[in-house]
């Protein structure tokens, strides 16, 4: 007579084999592996985005007229490339032969040492970005009639008595020199928000699994 | 994970846990990952067991809905990173007991949709079916007619 499928079931567990467990020796290896990789993909493919970005900006520039934003613009992107090409290179000689702890802590100095780079280099960019924006549109294209001046122009129409340094309001000048400061002041800030909006997510998990892998090990 | 919580709160249980994973798996590897998984998501989850319904049933549904969301996870990531994947050994043994009408229950019970699958594994564990709708989230008058349902194609693919 054929067996019905509960007594398969039964009888099939009743053999000592069937409910061997795996040992949980190996339990944090996938995870570490595949959390580095995911943030190594991330990684690579933001740095080719912004390198694409870096390559398009200058002839768009050009083409739109503010080969002054443009060009500044990409030579910083292709500067904050360089310096984390540097990094690239450190995070590829991170020894994977080392245990998952070994391996979490190492990638985990090495993200500290990434946002606190890029932190310091934000106190920076955010104002140069700022000053290309300016220029940008002051200058205009190249060869043209400097949009800058015909500002300059209709403002003395508009206020007459403005005060000038170097033949640019005071005003002008003043708010410049506050949009500058204020962007080196949270460069830091705006810097972090923008790594925490793009590898927060990947970097919670990888807090959350050290943390319990110092639990484990307690 | 303390060796108390996994002898007294995992080690009577893993029967469960194996049986389950067992089902939703093809490889010796993935059921090592996704045992590995669920026992870890166990004890992550400890403190969240309010005692409303018992560790059992906990841990079935724990289980499954973390077998279900790696098989999802598995899918998707084939999906993005074809290349990536790598094809299982076509001459890798399988079978993972030694009882081959067991194997065969096995081989039959992972050609059902993965939702028939826990539900099929529950009523061989003998959980009532209330339980069962509770953790499927339907009725028990449902759950019923797709048990006779299941075992009737089970039937099928094992003649």
């Amino acid at each position: 007579m054929e067996k019905s499928i509960e007594t398969i079931w039964k009888e099939g567990f009743l053999k000592n084999d069937a409910l061997v467990a795996p040992k949980l020796n190996n339990l944090y290896n996938q995870k570490s592996i595949h959390l580095v990789d995911k943030f190594k993909r991330m990684y690579r493919i933001n740095w080719i985005a912004i390198l694409v970005f870096a390559c398009v900006l200058i002839p768009i520039s050009i083409f739109v007229k503010i080969p002054y934003m443009g060009i500044p613009m990409a030579l910083m992107f292709f500067a904050v490339l360089f310096i984390n090409r540097k990094f690239s290179k450190k995070l590829n000689k991170i020894d994977t032969t080392e245990n998952s702890y070994q391996y979490l802590m190492s990638f985990n100095s090495w993200v500290k040492e990434l946002v606190q780079t890029n932190t310091k280099l934000s106190r920076i960019l955010y104002p140069y970005i700022f000053l290309s924006l300016i220029a940008g549109f002051w200058f205009g294209g190249f060869g043209e009639n400097i949009p800058g001046n015909e500002f300059v122009a209709n403002f003395l129409i508009e206020f007459p008595n403005s005060y000038l340094v170097f033949g640019i309001p005071l005003v002008g000048i003043l708010i410049f020199i506050i949009g500058v400061g204020l962007l080196a002041f949270f460069g830091g800030v705006i810097g972090k928000w923008d790594i925490n909006l793009v590898y927060g997510g990947i970097l919670k998990k990888l807090a959350l699994l050290i943390s319990e892998m110092e639990d484990l090990k307690k | 994970m303390s060796s108390d919580f996994y002898t007294n709160s995992i080690v009577p249980y893993s029967g469960i846990i194996i049986k389950i994973c067992r089902a939703y798996t093809d490889s010796q590897e993935d059921f090592e990952d996704y045992y590995q998984e669920v026992c870890l998501q166990v004890w992550r989850t400890k403190d969240q067991f309010r005692g409303e319904s018992k560790w059992s049933t906990w841990v079935y549904r724990l289980s499954l809905n973390i077998c279900l969301t790696m098989i999802k996870k598995k899918k998707n990531n084939r999906q993005h990173s074809v290349s990536d994947y790598v094809v299982p050994d076509a001459t890798e043994d399988n079978h993972a007991f030694s009882d081959e009408s067991l194997n065969l229950l096995y081989d039959a019970i992972k050609q059902l949709s993965e939702i028939d699958r826990a539900v099929i594994l529950l009523y061989l564990e003998e959980r009532p079916y209330r339980e069962i709708g509770e953790i499927i989230g339907t009725s028990h008058n449902n759950i019923a007619v797709r048990i006779t349902r299941i075992k009737e194609r089970l039937k099928k693919i094992l003649n």
